[in-house]
């Protein structure tokens, strides 16, 4: 009887690993800016890439006419880490711009290390960004 | 003993057989990589660095001020090893570019464009079925200011068990007047692989 018992926790833990890796957890931390009046906010969605990456720097300017945002992060781990990030942007109305165009790029953060990423508006019409960084192992 | 084995073997059987459907669903479209060939993610980040980097150049914009410029999009050439299709990365990147509104579009570059508008011309003029001061006269298309020209390579490494992917996407800006390139620019990337010990 003892044996069984122990097979059925075997097999519940088992259950219960498969079970738990199938949930990802795609949130991040989300970088807002309003580009008419300056303002920007941090929205930290995920605990454990809070704790990894800090948002350390938010610039922005124009270039052609077009809107542009400097975003800078910094690694609080001693190792490699790699995250995925996207810039949209949205129009006067909050309205996003072509949203099929802009993609996850990846960064790779050496240990401790500070990168600035920069996204260009797809139109003259954007007045707002937001960059979202994701944890690059929890992409499919 | 026997009743608590009974359903394990059922459970057991059932997680293996669950293993055996073919399982579909959407993924997203920037997933991660799973080869180290060019992947669809691969195009369309490249594709955007490269539009953002053209769209910010100094010299890009000492051309655009004051105007649209008229641009043609050549076909990309390909100088992998893969099959991929430049048609459609070079359609991307003119897409891109026509939604930033800062050029103008013709099409000479892809293969019979020119041919097709000089045939629908004529062919428009004979028929008889058009008013005659209305009827597009050839020779009166926009000429063209400035056209982009890309290349894809690759360095492949096999190392034993490990396969180093490099691949370098160079894109290029030329003033057709002066013959002075205006913008280049090359974006990289970089993957690796390495088989399993034990695998097939």
């Amino acid at each position: 009887m003892k044996i069984s018992k122990n097979i059925i926790t075997a097999a519940l833990l088992t259950a219960g690993v498969t079970g738990l890796y199938g949930c990802r957890n795609t949130s991040g931390t989300v970088v807002k800016t309003d580009h008419l009046t300056g303002t920007s906010s941090i929205i930290e969605e995920n605990g454990r890439l809070a704790h990894q990456v800090d948002v350390v720097n938010i610039a922005y300017d124009e270039v052609n006419g077009l809107k542009r945002a400097h975003i800078t992060m910094q690694s609080n781990r001693n190792r490699r880490l790699r995250v995925d990030y996207r810039i949209c942007w949205f129009d006067i109305n909050g309205m996003e711009i072509d949203p099929q165009t802009k993609t996850y790029r990846n960064q790779i953060l050496e240990g401790r290390d500070t990168v600035t990423v920069t996204g260009v508006a797809n139109s003259p019409a954007a007045v707002s960004s937001k960059l979202r960084i994701r944890e690059t192992s929890q992409a499919e | 003993m026997k009743k608590s084995v009974f359903p394990l073997g059922l459970l057991c059987g059932a997680m293996i057989l669950s293993g055996c459907a073919t399982r579909i669903s959407e993924v997203p479209l920037d997933r991660t990589a799973a080869t180290t060939r060019i992947e669809p993610q691969d195009i369309r980040r490249t594709v955007e660095k490269m539009v953002e980097s053209l769209l910010v150049a100094p010299g890009v914009k000492e051309f655009v001020s004051g105007r649209r410029p008229v641009l043609d999009v050549e076909p990309m050439q390909n100088r992998t090893t893969q099959h991929i299709d430049m048609a459609s990365l070079t359609e991307s990147v003119r897409m891109q570019l026509l939604r930033s509104g800062m050029f103008r579009f013709v099409d000479r570059s892809s293969t019979g464009t020119a041919a097709v508008d000089v045939e629908r011309i004529n062919q428009e003029n004979q028929l008889g079925l058009v008013d005659a001061s209305k009827a597009v006269k050839a020779g009166h298309q926009t000429a063209l200011d400035m056209y982009l020209t890309g290349t894809l390579s690759e360095i492949k490494n096999v190392t034993g068990r490990t396969t180093d992917q490099y691949y370098k996407f160079s894109m290029s800006l030329k003033d057709l007047k002066t013959g002075e390139l205006v913008w280049a620019d090359e974006q990289e990337i970089r993957k690796a692989s390495t088989r399993p010990v034990v695998g097939w």
